[in-house]
């Protein structure tokens, strides 16, 4: 268990070992289906694939893909139901298509949403990062964001363990006293960080590191059969999509 | 507040995405001559990036009765200058995206447009002015944090404005609806990350005082035994 209930769902799930590229495949191609297909039966079937997927062959469990869809789900609807608010010399109404504008931009947004966490749920960030050399992002800036998820569990286990003490001693109890505790909960966490970094730094240098974290990616093949088949998906989608449109 | 995936048109994912590049893509070179420079920054420089996600876990309990989380950009532009916060800033909503569904891939570009690139932006400037003008180390922090909160949330309300324009009054009508609908969480969370940003730096200035003088935040003080020998110089011995 690392803290983060999506990253702990990608290591566990059951395309942990297919191979990164062919999962950006699918979900890439599902998420741009999902936005620019039309909202029906488009974005529609494209969430609904989506989830399929995900709790289906993936097998992620359903709560984690639930809690993790209903994360955005605040802000699609409240901007949704803004956008469709018209603001006229009568003060506010509804725009003349409200229902079905806002129905689109919510099925846009929950389907591309289902998809990207098609992706998350299934491929743990450190699969990923190494994906970033082959689009040529430089290799130090690449460090640095595997460092970045290397090191933010270690954080977030000292910001859960010293918010917990904080709460057995009151630190929590109004909101003065939450404000302060918060503050030196950052900094805590914030010069521990930078110990980290150092000690890390020190060590590797000790032996012989000093160009960083260098690690071999796994090797996990693609299939040609599971490209296939992402591909015949995605073309059928898109066909139903633009016909039943 | 990020825009969530799918929420803006195919044409402004990519509009933002070019928009930003261009910032971002500055801040790799200077991460990337950093790190040549001094191979350890990378470890401190994902450090930071790590501390910039995690301050999004801390809770801030709010005026308005529901609690929202510090963005930490304006905090970031304070400490490593906004070039390397632009990289930083995109890497971490990547990591919200696919951590915690927080944001989406193709909005990437828009979010980080109003998050790594404006926020801390006018933070920094806001910082620089307050310090300029005679303010102390504390007031010019609370500056950057709530102007790099209150500017990102502009820019996101003026993005989601141009993106879907009111129907009457088009995009006017649109910018006053979402700057007034996100207003509600995002004023009292600006001065909440300000206060909290205050906090932090009086346990910093104590507790991690080298950091900030290696980072240029503060200035650096004389050694104890550095001053009485550039003082008795002149004089001889007293």
């Amino acid at each position: 268990m690392t803290g983060l209930a999506i990253d702990d769902a990608a290591w566990a799930s059951a395309w942990r070992l297919r191979s990164p590229a062919d999962k950006l495949l699918l979900s890439g191609g599902l998420v741009l289906a999902a936005l620019v297909l039309p909202a029906w039966p488009g974005s529609v079937l494209v969430g609904l694939a989506a989830v399929v997927l995900a709790l289906g062959p993936a097998r992620v469990p359903a709560r984690t893909f639930g809690r993790a869809v209903r994360l955005p789900l605040a802000f699609i609807l409240i901007g949704a139901l803004t956008a469709v608010v018209q603001v006229g010399d009568g003060g506010l109404g509804w725009a003349p298509d409200a229902a079905a504008q806002a129905g689109g931009l919510v099925a846009h947004a929950v389907a591309g949403s289902a998809a990207v966490l098609l992706l998350a749920t299934t491929t743990p960030m450190s699969d990923l990062l190494p994906a970033l050399h082959r689009l040529r992002v430089p290799d130090a800036v690449v460090e640095v964001a595997s460092v970045t998820y290397r090191m933010l569990f270690v954080l977030l286990t000292s910001l859960s363990t010293i918010r917990e003490a904080q709460a057995a001693r009151m630190g929590h109890a109004s909101i003065r006293n939450s404000y302060r505790s918060s503050g030196m909960l950052a900094a805590a966490v914030l010069t521990r960080s930078w110990d980290r970094a150092r000690r890390l730094s020190d060590g590797l240098a000790g032996r012989g590191m000093e160009t960083g974290l260098r690690v071999l990616p796994e090797v996990l093949p693609s299939s040609p059969r599971f490209v296939a088949t992402t591909l015949a998906g995605l073309a059928a989608l898109v066909t139903v999509g633009l016909v039943g449109a | 507040m990020h825009i969530a995936e799918g929420f803006l048109p195919p044409a402004h994912a990519i509009g933002w995405t070019i928009a930003a590049a261009p910032f971002v893509v500055h801040g790799a070179r200077a991460v990337v001559t950093e790190v040549r420079e001094n191979p350890e920054s990378t470890l401190l420089l994902g450090a930071a990036g790590a501390f910039t996600f995690v301050l999004s876990a801390i809770k801030l309990p709010s005026i308005t009765g529901s609690s929202s989380h510090p963005t930490g950009t304006g905090l970031g532009a304070v400490l490593f200058r906004p070039p390397v916060m632009a990289l930083l800033g995109t890497v971490v909503l990547l990591f919200q995206a696919l951590l915690l569904a927080h944001g989406g891939l193709t909005t990437l570009g828009a979010n980080a447009f109003s998050m790594a690139v404006v926020g801390p932006w006018a933070g920094y400037a806001a910082y620089r002015l307050v310090r300029r003008s005679g303010g102390g180390l504390l007031p010019g922090v609370f500056a950057a944090m709530a102007v790099a909160d209150l500017a990102t949330y502009v820019t996101t309300a003026l993005q989601l404005a141009w993106a879907h324009p009111d129907a009457a009054s088009g995009f006017a009508g649109a910018a006053a609806k979402f700057l007034s609908v996100f207003a509600f969480t995002q004023v009292p969370l600006a001065i909440g990350e300000g206060l909290l940003g205050v906090l932090l730096f009086r346990v910093l200035v104590v507790s991690a005082r080298p950091e900030l003088e290696r980072l240029g935040v503060l200035r650096r003080t004389p050694e104890p035994d550095e001053a009485p020998v550039a003082e008795a110089a002149p004089g001889g011995e007293r």
